[in-house]
């Protein structure tokens, strides 16, 4: 029988392929899922949420998925470079949070489980009552960590380095 | 014999303008700057894709409590990990608060210092501005109308490249406009519903300091139409923007009359008794701590406000007790800047099937109609409103909703909300000061700078009405949503437009210096940073800087020539 771990890690690699905590901010290299223990900030069940939470929220879709872009090992380095100990410590427990918040076997649950569970709790989190204040933030930094990618930013939210021009109404068609 | 003709201390805003101007009259010229030298090539960051911003672009927390402690929290919108070598240490760079006040001193040490992160806004004062300390008794007269700056404005924007409308208002003077970036489709409507509304205010398109439309002169410094990439934080490596280093310090490099030298901490002004000049400056050289003199038949102080005024104050001698040209006691007092803190917002309806497409550097301006248009109000002079009208955007991920449709709903415009902001003249008021520390030091052994400063009720009641005010115009446009947060006062110094610590005057013994930005006691020393200011007036100074200035300097050149000095 496979350890938790092994799962998890092949469930990974299987959902995108994705290299785990390489270089921040580079394009997913596909690397062995024996890598994860590179992680210089999640523990090998906080780095599982956290992919299985950016590939729900951010999936590949026609463009790269959250974690094609490796958004975990973006996050993984954020804080282990960015975060103060105060912030790297308010992160653990929103991840213990979010962990009781959904269930303990989330990560676990193939996707016809997890995404009605995950839209629930989402819901919930942006219902305005102040509920799930650590998935709010682990949700916004997953997102802004896609659209700091180079295909986040250039393939799905088609930014341009230079317009080179102001169009002040532009018709959508 | 003299080292140099003319010695401009600070490299920014204004003082590459006095380098200017001063090196194309044929003078040589020196400009020292504390800070290090800035290589666009090297050093601006504009042209880094946020794929190559580390950590989101955010400076790590830890460095930011031992650095920037200040900074960022002042101007946290500015202050990124790719930005940071353009903003002091706060622990290097020290200084006081008294008790129960708070300013924010902002600041960057390099060529061209804040002109690489001003917000470019550019507007020049009115007749009602030089005239408002007269009519209420605030302050000082300006020794200046506006009728003696007009040409020098003209003169400014034709080099700098002001993009903006010719509004024909006369409290916000049209000058010598490059074509404006267009308001948006909700902007004009907004503009339409609330000028139908409230027929003494106005919404024209923000006037800022963006090429165009290119003129041969800007062309020849290797200057270009602004790209509108919204990257200015970073600096400009298509020069589009006016900074001392795109346009002016490359302007007086040319005349191959100018040098600049770096790391170079003026220490103090000499002055000479016996004829009543000063005679150079003494520098201590910030990487190697040896000490410097040099000599000059004039100088201009363009150090900042509030440095300008401490070299004054640390240039004690028998002549000059309390600091030099200060025989008015005026160095230092009357430190103002603008407040802000009322801002609202709300969505307005009709342009859903439309959208925006460039990343322009400036919205929308809604000048001053308090007290000129509108004088029914509680409190003195009045405010201008900055803001935008554009759809929302959605790149933090702050909405509800997982998969596919979240993801693409990044890529679709939100609803199209107007937000407008409040910039409001503080009164001048001798007893908001900078002083220098009695006992403690730099670790150039310069004084620390001990703050002051504090906003008056009319401050107070001001933004009280302008929040009132921005509901009002939002509710008028049929805004929908509309929040307006209480009023909350942004700290002294916080808008980055310290101001007045050495004023104009018409009495020697109120003012520091003449209606020509030099030193009524001095013949051959010139003020002209914003240190001048007699009052605040509410439009960004920036531009008022560089028109006095290079008035100044030409001034300073005629005197020189005639052999006045």
């Amino acid at each position: 029988m496979k350890t938790r771990r092994e799962v998890l890690q092949g469930m990974i690699v299987s959902i995108g392929g994705a290299s785990m905590l390489t270089a921040y901010g580079g394009i997913a290299a596909v690397v062995p899922s024996d890598q994860l223990q590179d992680s210089r900030f999640y523990s090998a069940d906080e780095l599982a949420l956290v992919s299985r939470l950016a590939d729900l929220i951010i999936p590949r879709t026609d463009t790269p998925g959250a974690l094609d872009v490796n958004v975990p090992g973006f996050l993984d380095s954020l804080m282990a470079d960015w975060a103060s100990a105060d912030t790297q410590k308010t992160h653990h427990e929103y991840l213990t949070q979010i962990t009781s918040g959904l269930s303990s076997s989330f990560v676990t649950l193939p996707d016809g489980a997890a995404i009605p569970l995950l839209e629930k709790f989402d819901t919930a989190a942006y219902s305005g009552r102040g509920e799930h204040s650590g998935y709010r933030a682990l949700k916004g930094l997953i997102t802004q960590a896609y659209f700091a990618s180079e295909d986040g930013a250039l393939q799905e939210q088609e930014w341009v380095a230079i317009p080179g021009r102001w169009d002040p109404c532009v018709e959508i068609t | 014999m003299t080292d140099f003709d003319a010695i401009v201390v600070g490299s920014g805003m204004s003082g590459g303008w006095s380098a200017k101007e001063l090196a194309e009259r044929g003078l040589k010229v020196l400009v020292l700057e504390r800070g290090s030298e800035i290589v666009p090539e090297r050093d601006f960051t504009d042209q880094v894709p946020p794929w190559k911003q580390p950590n989101l672009d955010r400076i790590a927390q830890d460095e930011v409590s031992k650095h920037y402690y200040k900074q960022y929290p002042g101007v946290s919108y500015a202050v990124k990990e790719t930005t940071k070598h353009l903003w002091v240490k706060d622990d290097e760079h020290p200084y006081e608060e008294a008790e129960g006040t708070r300013y924010d001193w902002l600041r960057g040490y390099h060529t061209g210092g804040r002109s690489i992160m001003w917000a470019r806004q550019s507007y020049r004062l009115g007749p009602q501005d030089f005239e408002a300390n007269k009519l209420d008794g605030h302050g000082v007269d300006w020794p200046v109308r506006y009728e003696d700056i007009s040409k020098w404005y003209d003169h400014v924007e034709t080099f700098a490249g002001i993009s903006g409308s010719r509004d024909g208002l006369s409290q916000l003077p049209d000058g010598q406009f490059q074509p404006a970036f267009d308001l948006t489709c909700a902007e004009k409507e907004f503009k339409a519903r609330v000028e139908t509304r409230f027929p003494g205010r106005n919404v024209i398109p923000a006037r800022v300091a963006h090429i165009t439309k290119a003129t041969e002169e800007q062309k020849s410094l290797g200057r270009t139409n602004c790209q509108v990439r919204n990257r200015c934080q970073h600096g400009c490596t298509f020069k589009a923007y006016f900074s001392s280093n795109n346009a002016t310090l490359p302007a007086a490099m040319r005349t191959d009359n100018c040098t600049v030298i770096h790391n170079a901490i003026v220490k103090s002004v000499e002055y000479d008794p016996e004829t009543k000049r000063v005679t150079g400056v003494n520098v201590v050289d910030s990487k190697t701590n040896e000490t410097f003199f040099y000599s000059s038949k004039i100088i201009f102080l363009n150090a900042s406000a509030i440095a300008t005024a401490m070299i004054l104050m640390q240039s004690k001698s028998e002549a000059f007790p309390n600091g030099l040209a200060n025989s008015s006691d005026q160095v230092g007092r009357n430190l103002m800047d603008h407040v802000s803190g009322a801002n609202a917002r709300g969505l307005i309806s009709g342009f859903e099937n439309k959208t925006i497409f460039g990343r322009r550097p400036g919205g929308i301006y809604i000048p001053r109609y308090a007290n000129i248009t509108e004088n029914d109000k509680p409190y003195l002079r009045g405010f201008g409103f900055q803001g935008t009208a554009v759809p929302v955007g959605n790149g933090r991920g702050q909405t509800a909703g997982i998969g596919k449709d979240f993801k693409e709903s990044h890529g679709t415009p939100g609803p199209w909300q107007v937000g407008i902001s409040a910039f409001g003249e503080q009164l001048p008021n001798p007893n908001n000061r900078v002083t220098l520390h009695p006992s403690k030091t730099d670790k150039w052994g310069n004084p620390i700078a001990v703050f002051n400063v504090k906003f008056s009720d009319n401050e107070h009641t001001m933004l009280q009405e302008a929040r009132k005010d921005a509901i009002a115009m939002l509710e008028a446009a049929g805004c929908t949503n509309v929040n307006a947060a209480p009023v909350d006062l942004t700290a002294p110094g916080n808008r980055i437009h310290e101001m007045g610590s050495a004023r104009m005057g018409r009495d020697p013994a109120t003012s520091v210096l003449n209606g020509c930005n030099q030193a009524h006691d001095i013949p051959n020393l010139f003020v002209t940073d914003g240190a001048f200011m007699t009052s605040a007036a509410c439009q960004n100074p920036s531009l008022s800087y560089m028109a006095f200035s290079a008035r100044a300097a030409n001034y300073a050149a005629d005197l020189l020539a005639a052999g006045d000095l």
